[in-house]
């Protein structure tokens, strides 16, 4: 069945990211002259505003922050519900959003705030993989 | 000691649209604008041609055109519900700086009525916007749906750092509900207003449907059509008018992020900086407030909020409501009008604060002695409002005051 959920629309700037994607790479942005990691991706750095941004291959792994279990949703998520929308704290900084996997929605009581977590990329279409996390303890 | 600007200006006269709420008939988010419009002008008895600056999310051109108006100052400031807020922040310091002395601030925002309409006469926030935006490629997979989505992961967070409960919670919207049933304008007022309005308990909130746990419905917002509009002057013209005046003491606005994966903690608003600016310029504290008016998009909203208004400590924002001070009868009234949880919430409730901060603080507000319902007047001379925009993003904070 092909992916019928919404599918990022990569530009020139987020190329590498979904070049990375493809190969299972999670690429991220990090400055050359604060050495800091951000995301999502910038023209310039948040945290110091040099214009020097290199992209570098993460470890794919992290914590997660905080989540929320949805029971509504719009498009093709609605057929999904529930599930399990969170925002990861990288190994490397800053943030990133997700759907868990490896999680029971019914059971969010098992969840936890600051289990590890690791990056899988689902094909979406030839170009866009999109990046997942899923619980590992 | 206050600043020089601290009551500059002052908001002498509040209206809302003839038909708030559900409307019988689909109505435009213009039309909402030019009903409250009238209405301040006719309660102040300024007339509408003597407006010389238009405040509004994104209408303001529209607006004066609609109206016949060349005003010397135009803001369409539109960051969310705190817009308004921002408005007042912004129309006071055209008046101090005497580049305007009559401003008006307007809303209109047919959010009930555009589902009707299937989408057509709406005037809210713009859609998600561009897709090739980095922060929108990067979180547009993953099926979050709208505010209650995204909200939902501060209360998780919340939870977690404090050890308080979504029961904790659900006890603002508890006291809320009490608020509306003094309100006849509020749409959970009571069984005659919605079917499911009246009073409620922890357990209703908590045993209603699930939305985005910990988020049960009643924990969230209502949609609702409202239009409202206030007019801010000058001193000297708030003086010479048959409504009483209520003085812009204090302003304040910033923000801490646009999408929420740039929030940085959880459990915090930008709310904690916008108040220390409107507390500075006022020379007054939160312990000078006498009743607060708070953007209760969700109750998770209202809690965190009232923590960075100084209002509770760190973590324990809820026991405003727990502990009954929040409601009727207590020491700091809040949400007077029944909240954007049971009186009204178009998509942006900005204006709604600032429509019954008004009220209460110029003394008209439902009461024994206006509609014939007891309880719903406070004696508040001093009012915090505190409008909260996007995704807990943005926000403008007002320090009000009466004589
Ligand atoms: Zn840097």
């Amino acid at each position: 069945m092909p992916y019928d959920k919404p599918i990022p629309d990569p530009s020139p700037h987020t190329k590498p990211f979904w070049d990375g994607a493809k190969e299972g790479k999670l690429m991220l942005p990090r400055c050359t002259n604060c050495n800091r990691v951000h995301w999502y991706p910038r023209l310039i750095c948040p945290f110091c505003h040099a214009r020097e941004l290199e992209w570098i291959e993460g470890s794919g792994e992290g914590r997660i922050h905080t989540f929320a279990v949805q029971h509504r949703a719009m498009g093709a998520w609605a057929n999904e519900t529930p599930f399990v929308t969170a925002y990861i704290d990288l190994n490397e900084g800053d943030r990133m959003a997700t759907v868990l996997r490896g999680v029971d929605p019914n059971k969010p009581e098992t969840i936890k705030i600051g289990a590890k977590v690791k990056v899988e990329f689902e094909p979406a279409n030839e170009d866009v993989h999109i990046p997942f996390w899923r619980v590992v303890e | 000691m206050p600043a020089a600007i601290s009551k500059a200006a002052a908001i002498v006269g509040a209206a809302e649209a003839n038909e708030i709420g559900y409307s019988k008939t689909p109505k435009t988010s213009l039309q909402l604008h030019i009903e409250a419009i009238k209405n301040v002008s006719e309660q102040t008895g300024i007339p509408i041609s003597r407006i010389d600056g238009v405040f509004s999310a994104g209408w303001s051109s529209e607006l004066a055109e609609h109206l016949g108006l060349h005003p010397k100052y135009i803001d369409t400031t539109s960051v969310g519900g705190c817009s308004f807020e921002m408005h007042v922040h912004h129309a006071l310091c055209a008046i101090h700086a005497g580049v305007i002395d009559v401003a008006l601030v307007s809303h209109g925002e047919s959010g009930w009525s555009a589902r009707a309409n299937r989408g057509r006469g709406t005037g809210g926030m713009r859609g998600a916007g561009d897709p090739w935006s980095p922060g929108n490629q990067m979180t547009m997979a993953y099926g979050f749906s709208g505010a209650p989505s995204n909200y939902s992961h501060a209360m998780t967070r919340h939870n977690y750092r404090y050890g308080t409960t979504p029961e904790d919670f659900a006890n603002i919207a508890v006291v809320t509900r009490q608020w509306a049933g003094l309100n006849p304008r509020a749409v959970m007022h009571s069984k005659e207003t919605h079917p499911e309005g009246g009073p409620i308990s922890v357990e209703t909130v908590q045993n209603s449907r699930m939305i985005s746990w910990p988020l049960t419905l009643l924990h969230v917002c209502l949609v609702t059509d409202h239009g409202g509009a206030v007019l801010i002057t000058s001193p000297e013209i708030a003086r010479s008018l048959k409504t009483k005046p209520v003085w812009i003491a204090g302003a304040g606005e910033n923000m801490s992020h646009s999408n929420m994966i740039e929030m940085g903690d959880f459990t915090a608003t930008s709310a904690a900086a916008s108040a220390a600016a409107a507390y500075k310029m006022a020379g007054m504290g939160p312990e000078d407030m006498e009743m607060a008016m708070i953007y209760d998009s969700f109750t998770v909203t209202a809690g965190i909020t009232a923590e960075m208004l100084g209002l509770a400590p760190r973590g324990e924002g809820f026991r405003l409501w727990k502990d009954g001070h929040a409601a009727p009868g207590g020491r700091l009234p809040i949400n007077t009008n029944g909240g954007g949880l049971s009186f009204n919430h178009s998509g942006m409730y900005g204006m709604q604060l600032l429509v019954e901060a008004y009220r209460q603080l110029s003394g008209t507000a439902e009461d024994g002695g206006f509609s014939g319902l007891p309880g719903k007047q406070t004696k508040a001379r001093s009012c915090v409002v505190n409008g909260t925009g996007g995704s807990l993003s943005t926000t403008g904070t007002l320090v009000l005051v009466s004589d």
